[in-house]
């Protein structure tokens, strides 16, 4: 495989692991955050801190880094989680900028504006497609457990939710916790791909193209945010002369779906492969006699 | 032993006194209705039992247990499940997810079993699942377990509430306007159903309805609420001849 | 010194409370952040640059040409997008989805339109400084001032003492009540949006003649929203008190302390007062009723 296909895939991956994050937290709680890019600021300097100037191992770095994120994103929400729909959303837009322009400040130990280089090259292929398909089957069987569960019943009607006694603050502390931990670990794997790392990366447009994903996606479906992800990190690099057009398209692309469909690519479904086996019994067992409708119910 | 006690509760808003000096002792297993013109207070009691609102002055135990200033989170667990007047379900989920969800506290496994499968996951869910599905038997909504409760009539959507409720395993019940918007034969229906599951799940109930004979014909005990103070409480009986009761009602309800 | 800093920070101030009053009045009507907001300010400062570098307009022709500009893309926004959420009877926050698309892409469309090149507004008022006593301001602040204030007293006098703001008011209240009082709440919502574009175009304008004009200038927007939060979300005399506040803070942090920390103290401050005051510090507490 050429090293550019395999630098694609690299991509794709931690861009997925970052989304399902937000996927979890938006699509499935219905908590809007414009700082996830700050949660991946945190996995990304914290490993690469780690590993360059500590010299641990790679893998330790890679726990650490979300774990920390994880930290503070319970120290924020338990500050911030109470406060409702839009003061929460400006609180997690704040603490994004605030950690980019922490770590701007902070140049002894950041480098500021001119990043943090020399980090060892350590997410091959490999390591980047075994964490990532990780990450959607913790995920996924996450979200088919009483904990997801409780998630969905928050963003279907939070007060229902507390009535059959659910812990609201407490799973939403859990979400956001969550989506923190896996945007730290796109950051830590994002670090060691690119062996360089700057406060630029991960500014306010970064944050509002995870979220534009997850909705182009569909809110609510994990299947949908990967597939997504998979679409606007693939498509700029074959159309590499249209660049500029990309977040111009994107911008068009929200409107257009939450005007028109708004559960976006695959909204409260999962991909599967179900359609397309039906289809092929309809096709090859429609001279079938012997099939009757509804039996077996 | 009174199951639930309400001891001179007040709730203000500004300068309005939605609750004043409500009082009310509820006997276990017994039913119990809460009636009154619109804007009597009848919802914010029950949303002050609840934990939505805090009370601005009085007392609410539950088997001695003081709620005040519980969350209603913590209130559920203890024991008291609830409907609502605009039907809250989680509207874009199955029926089944519905019941499923009220059910957390029977799931006892942690998240790495949640993300893993592991360990007591496996077996935790499918019993949650068997007794959520007997549920949905019960309550007469088990063909339509895969169906967008959303989606379902309203009267489905009513009973639907009902069966979450029951899913948390209370031990008090409180149905806000269960019959709202059903005709006679629904609602009689429904007294067959409420007494139904009065019996099998070793209920208290406390209802909050305007449909006066299925508040006389299902009730033990009715509490006759206006401007947010009891103006009666007995039997439905002793409480039809209460005159307090006809004036409050007179030109209201029409009834026999 | 310090009586320069309040006032440059005052007028700075003033720039911000045109844009937050805009957002305040939008999110006291359909309870949602307008967060194209910004790019309505930086479409309406192209449009006045453009109307006087290349088509060689009288300047005050071209300010008129860009705040009714303004006004119309708020309307457009409001016309493709969420009236049709609201029509869908989709949750509050698809209309905060939409707005955060709106603003991506006119913030794109200007990159690709106009070019990534910052543009400087040609010199309308003399460079120079005037005096009083021992101070020295800037004219074109001490002009960006008046205008702002000016704007702020005629739309407080618009919101407080007009048929058109009792019906905004009553309509922001109840939004079914208000129709059935025969408010035609859709038109009132429209002129609501031209209203807050109109204040956006010229708070776009003040903003590119003070520093310039380019694609991101819709970022100022940010300012404009924190100081919404921080009046209380909704209240326009709230924005007003933020937007003050934030220019005076900023300023004084610039000048003071270190300007590498102005927008992180503004964000730790306002994290802090929503801590203390959740709903900011003139919002009114919302209790969804059960």
């Amino acid at each position: 495989m050429s090293g550019y296909v395999e630098g694609v895939i690299i991509l794709v991956c931690i861009n997925v692991i970052a989304v399902l994050g937000v996927s979890i937290l938006t699509g499935f709680t219905r908590l809007f955050s414009f700082g996830n890019a700050g949660f991946m600021a945190i996995g990304a300097y914290a490993s690469a801190i780690l590993t360059t100037k500590y010299g641990a191992p790679f893998p330790v770095a890679l726990v650490v880094g979300p774990i920390i994120a994880a930290i503070v994103a319970l120290g924020l929400g338990k500050l911030t989680l109470k406060l409702k729909g839009d003061y929460f959303l400006i609180t997690t837009l704040g603490f994004g900028e605030s950690v980019r322009l922490l770590f701007l400040f902070a140049e002894p130990i950041t480098g500021g504006a001119r990043g943090l280089s020399g980090i060892p090259p350590k997410t091959t292929m490999f390591i980047a497609v075994g964490i990532t398909m990780l990450a959607f089957l913790g995920a996924w069987n996450f979200l088919r457990s009483k904990y997801g569960r409780n998630l969905m019943a928050i963003r279907e009607q939070e007060i229902a939710a507390e009535a059959v006694g659910i812990n609201t603050a407490k799973f939403k502390e859990y979400s956001f916790m969550i989506s923190a931990a896996y945007a730290g670990m796109a950051g830590a794997l994002l670090a060691h791909y690119y062996m360089f790392i700057s406060p630029i990366m991960f500014n306010l447009p970064k944050s509002a193209e995870l979220t534009i994903t997850v909705v182009i996606g569909g809110l609510g479906s994990l299947s949908g945010s990967v597939l997504a992800t998979i679409l606007l990190t693939v498509l700029p690099e074959i159309f590499r002369s249209a660049a500029e057009y990309r977040m111009l398209l994107y911008g068009l692309a929200v409107v257009i779906i939450i005007v028109l469909k708004p559960s976006g690519l695959m909204g409260y479904r999962e991909f599967s492969l179900r359609p397309i086996f039906t289809l092929y019994e309809r096709i090859f067992k429609k001279n079938n006699p012997t099939q009757t409708k509804g039996d077996g119910k | 032993m009174p199951i639930l006690t309400i001891t001179n509760l007040h709730k203000h808003f500004g300068g309005v006194k939605a609750i004043n000096d409500f009082s009310i002792t509820l006997e276990k297993g017994k039913i119990y209705g809460l009636i009154g013109p619109n804007g009597a207070g009848k919802t914010t009691i029950f949303n002050t039992i609840t934990g939505i609102y805090e009370p601005t002055m009085g007392e609410i135990f539950l088997n001695g247990k003081s709620v005040i200033k519980k969350a209603p989170y913590e209130i559920s667990n203890m024991g008291i499940a609830r409907t609502f007047q605009n039907i809250r379900l989680f509207g874009n989920l199955s029926v089944l997810d519905n019941v499923i969800i009220a059910c957390h506290a029977d799931a006892k496994y942690g998240i790495f079993e949640a993300m893993t499968k592991f360990g007591r996951f496996k077996k935790n869910e499918e019993e949650i699942k068997e007794k959520c599905i007997k549920l949905l038997q019960i309550v007469g909504l088990e063909e339509m377990r895969d169906d967008t409760a959303g989606a379902l009539p309203y009267g489905h959507q009513r009973k639907l509430e009902i069966a979450r409720a029951l899913a948390t395993n209370p031990s008090l019940l409180l149905l806000d306007e269960p019959a709202a918007g059903m005709n006679e034969k629904e609602s009689e229906e429904l007294v067959r159903f409420i007494q139904n599951i009065h019996e099998n799940f070793d209920l208290t109930i406390l209802l909050i309805e305007h449909h006066m004979d299925f508040v006389m014909s299902l009730c033990d005990e009715i509490a006759v609420l206006n401007f947010g103070s009891t103006i009666a409480m007995g039997t439905p009986d002793e409480v039809k001849r209460n005159p307090a009761v006809i004036e409050a009602y007179l030109g209201g309800e029409d009834d026999a | 010194m310090l009586l320069q800093q309040l006032i440059n920070g005052i007028s700075v101030g003033g720039i911000y409370a045109l844009l937050a009053t805009g957002y305040a009045l939008i999110y006291s009507l359909l309870g949602f952040s307008n967060w194209a907001h910004g790019e309505v300010a930086m479409l309406g400062a192209y449009i006045g640059i453009l109307s006087v570098t290349a088509l060689q307009m009288p300047f005050i022709f071209a300010v008129i040409l860009a705040v009714v500009g303004a006004g119309f893309i708020s309307v457009f926004n409001e016309k493709i997008a969420y009236k049709r959420i609201r029509d869908n009877n989709s949750p509050t926050m698809f209309l905060m989805i939409a707005a955060m698309g709106l603003s991506t892409t006119f913030q794109n469309l200007a990159i690709v339109v106009f070019g990534p090149k910052f543009k400087m507004y040609p010199q309308i008022l003399p460079v120079g400084a005037v005096k009083i006593g021992s101070l020295s301001v800037g004219l074109l602040d001490l002009v960006s001032l008046g205008i702002a204030i000016v704007a702020i007293i005629g739309l407080e006098y618009l919101i407080t003492k007009t048929k058109f703001g009792l019906a905004v008011k009553a309509a922001s209240s109840n939004m079914g009540t208000a129709s059935l009082l025969g408010i035609n709440v859709d038109k009132y919502i429209m002129l609501v949006f031209f209203l807050a574009g109109t204040l956006a175009g010229i708070s776009g304008i003040l903003y590119g003649m003070k520093y310039t004009v380019y694609p991101q200038l819709g970022n100022v927007a940010l300012k404009a929203f924190i100081a919404s939060v921080f009046g209380g979300l909704g209240s326009v005399q709230g924005a007003i008190v933020g937007a003050m506040s934030i220019g005076l803070l900023e300023t004084l942090v610039s000048a003071y302390i270190h300007s590498g920390l102005r927008d992180l103290i503004t964000f730790i401050l306002l994290i802090a007062i929503l801590l203390v005051r959740p709903t900011g510090l003139m919002g009114k507490d919302i209790q969804d009723k059960a």
